[in-house]
């Protein structure tokens, strides 16, 4: 067996026309399996985002539901500790209001007299949508979109 | 045989190939079509809905963080006719619940204005009302067979938020009230209406899950923080309130302020109005100026003006308080005779007596030494005649006529220095006396303490207008008050603690001329004299056991001011002196 037939068989194997159609096909499932798996990626995050995005606008609701119904308690409690409401109930326990000359003052070391009510807490760092990246809320559609729309502004 | 299945294989690759150059021309074809015009119109109309939000109106709180304005939730009732079953049973249902006329309600559903699709049938309803109406309609959808509707099918309820008041009538010539329509009236609703908004606002919301992000955010109004302490405007309201009773009173009025930064404390008036209810506007004040006097109520202040005259004439050199004269009990100023209040002669008096007996001639004569160039700059410099700039609505400005004006006259300069023939609000006359206080120095009075907003607190610093007389002079005539109120041995005096003040009885002109059996009695006082942190003023219109400042005025000052001490744990002299010393 010489060498020069050797190479004629490897190159006929080579040029064989069904390893060529074997090697298209295999390429083109390759293209189908990675668009597939696009598509899946896509699909799988787009439904994802819509299913976030509900939960959103369930939870907004949510938000304003709780803040009537906090608002109604705080109403509620405020009634309920009111300047008429508290002097019967103290007036109703035995208590009555106390003169002047029955007043003691004591000296009380590190006391400080009350100060003007504070009613806002340090302010929270919120996360604010707009602040996120598009990766993170854009689909592909839209980034198709704005591309299209950044070229066709750029010509 | 491999050239056939070849031709089978170009074959059926032609025959998909043309299916989907078919499928693509399709498509192409319907997205460019009329129709898709049509459909992406319809869903660009429903990528979007328009949604009324009700942000809640800012709360508003006393200085101890105590709520004096909130918000609470009532319902509207409604009807959408495309989805209703039964009007009868919703008629049935609505009027026994709400107490409304059945033959109304069925009315309105069965004959709806023309091209409605949803109407209100009652507006405001208790939480309660509509909870028991949604039980009834679940009940009844329950009940109903299978597949079939309910009974009160169509019948839809809408939350929204009212403005409540839970202490109902306190302070309420303070807070104001908010109507139906969410529009602020008086007080601190009226003028801080813009930033408690919280009115009703229509937005375009998108349905899109993917735009949540796009709901718009519809902030909820300011929180406001007054500088209004509640314990010690329900003991003003009360002490007023008995006051009317023991003097006969016809009305009243007690302002408290913290004089260094003139922070309103308490500010009680005799006409009070449960805000919750506030359609009885009308049944309890005769006129807008009631609502709150203290601020928009202007009236002869009577002798509580001589404070003043003796700033004026002490800071311009005029007198000194060893000054004296002789009081003949009369001086003619202008053409006109003006006597003391008892219509007697008063010997040699000093400036300090001037003011302990309240003498008439003795202002008289210091207000015309003066001349009325200079008694009516400082009376302009004091706030006379302009509005203080108190953050409340309907402040009222007074009068002070002056040379010049048409209805002024050279018995003018005698009869207002002391205190008649001009108006003034008790707030003006609080401001103009922060400056005895304040070392000449004028505080802005003012019931806002801090606004609330996004979580930040914006404290209101204290704001001063002016300073129409020196440091000394304020010392000084602080100093003859107190004695002055000591050596007659005022009512208004509080054991344990030096107080400055002064009475005012001004006889309350009717028909042009004065009646001397109507008067109004004042006083205006403060303490502690060497750490003044009270300024109190007294109000009583037509007293009828007395007609004096001295016997009405300045008890009720006294009983004020002995409540005040103690709701703001002031110690008395002799403690603060020492834990001072210490």
């Amino acid at each position: 067996m010489n060498i020069p037939n050797v190479n004629h068989y490897i190159h006929a194997y080579k040029v064989a026309p069904w390893r060529i159609q074997r090697q298209w096909i295999g390429n083109a499932l390759l293209a189908v399996v990675a668009l597939a798996m696009v598509a899946t990626v896509y699909l799988n995050i787009t439904s994802r985002a819509a299913i976030a995005g509900r939960e959103i606008q369930d939870l907004t609701y949510s938000i304003a539901v709780s803040q009537q119904v906090s608002g109604d308690l705080q109403t509620q409690l405020a009634s309920l500790t009111s300047a008429s409401a508290m002097e019967n109930r103290a007036r109703a326990l035995g208590f009555r209001p106390i003169e002047p000359d029955e007043v003691e003052y004591l000296v009380v070391p590190g006391y400080s007299a009350p100060q003007p009510y504070i009613l806002s807490s340090a302010p929270q760092l919120q996360l604010r949508a707009l602040t996120i990246s598009p990766e993170f809320n854009q689909s592909l559609l839209d980034w198709l979109d704005e591309k299209i729309s950044t070229s066709r502004g750029a010509r | 045989m491999r050239q056939q299945y070849a031709r089978r294989t170009q074959v059926l690759v032609g025959v998909m190939g043309f299916i989907a150059l078919a499928i693509i021309v399709q498509m192409t074809r319907i997205q460019n079509s009329a129709e898709a015009d049509v459909f992406r119109q319809q869903a660009a109309n429903y990528a979007y809905e328009l949604r009324t939000f009700f942000p809640n109106r800012g709360e508003i709180y006393d200085r101890n963080g105590r709520l004096l304005a909130g918000n609470r939730t009532v319902y509207e009732i409604g009807v959408d006719l495309n989805t209703v079953k039964d009007p009868h049973a919703i008629a049935y249902a609505v009027s026994t619940e709400l107490g409304m006329d059945y033959n109304q309600i069925i009315d309105v559903i069965q004959n709806p204005p023309e091209g409605l699709s949803y109407i209100v049938i009652a507006d405001f309803i208790e939480a309660q009302q509509a909870l028991n109406l949604q039980e009834l309609k679940k009940v009844l959808q329950e009940q109903a067979p299978q597949g079939s509707l309910g009974g009160l099918t169509g019948l839809q309820f809408k939350s929204h938020p009212q403005r409540s008041y839970p202490e109902d009538a306190l302070a309420s010539n303070i807070i104001g009230f908010v109507n139906r329509e969410g529009r602020g009236y008086y007080g601190i609703e009226e003028k801080y209406d813009t930033l408690l908004a919280g009115n009703p606002v229509q937005v375009l919301v998108p349905t899109d899950p993917n735009k949540a992000f796009e709901i718009p955010r519809v902030p909820d109004g300011t929180t406001l923080i007054l500088t209004i302490n509640r314990d010690l405007q329900a003991a003003a309201e009360q002490i007023l309130d008995e006051s009317l009773l023991e003097y006969g009173a016809q009305g009243g009025t007690i302002v408290v302020m913290d004089p260094r930064n003139g922070e309103l404390l308490a500010n009680a008036a005799t006409r009070r109005m449960d805000l919750n209810q506030f359609w009885n506007y009308g049944a309890i004040y005769d006129n807008a100026s009631e609502f709150n006097p203290a601020i928009s109520k202007p009236y002869e202040p009577g002798s509580v003006t001589k404070i003043f005259t003796m700033a004026a004439a002490l800071d311009s050199g005029s007198v000194t308080p060893g000054t004296t004269y002789l009081d003949t009990g009369s001086i003619l100023v202008g053409g006109a005779v003006i006597q003391n209040w008892n219509q007697e002669p008063w010997g040699v008096q000093d400036m300090t007596g001037c003011l302990q007996h309240s003498l008439n001639v003795c202002m008289a004569t210091i207000s015309t030494k003066m001349g009325a160039g200079t008694f009516y700059n400082y009376m302009d410099n004091f706030g006379f005649g302009h509005l203080t700039g108190v953050d409340m609505a309907g402040e009222a400005a007074g009068r002070l006529k002056i040379p010049g004006d048409e209805d002024w006259y050279p018995v003018d300069l005698g009869t207002n220095s002391f205190g008649q023939g001009l108006t003034a609000t008790p707030l003006q006359i609080m401001m103009a006396a922060s400056s005895i206080v304040n070392h000449g120095r004028t505080v802005i009075p003012h019931a806002l303490y801090a606004m609330v907003r996004d979580g930040r607190q914006y404290n209101v610093p204290a704001q001063f207008a002016g300073t129409p007389i020196s440091a000394q002079t304020a010392d000084t005539l602080s100093g003859m008050l107190t004695v002055s109120l000591e050596t007659e041995g005022s009512l208004a005096l509080v054991p344990g603690y030096r107080v400055a003040g002064k009475t005012g009885t001004a006889q309350i002109p009717v028909n042009g001329f004065y009646d001397n059996t109507k008067t109004n009695a004042s006083f205006i006082g403060w303490g502690p004299v060497d750490d003044p942190q009270f300024m109190i003023y007294v109000w009583l219109e037509r007293p009828s056991i007395s007609i004096w400042g001295s016997e009405t005025a300045a008890p009720v000052f006294g009983k004020m001011a002995e409540k005040t001490v103690i709701l703001l744990d002031i110690p008395p002299d002799l403690i603060r002196q020492k834990l001072v010393a210490k």
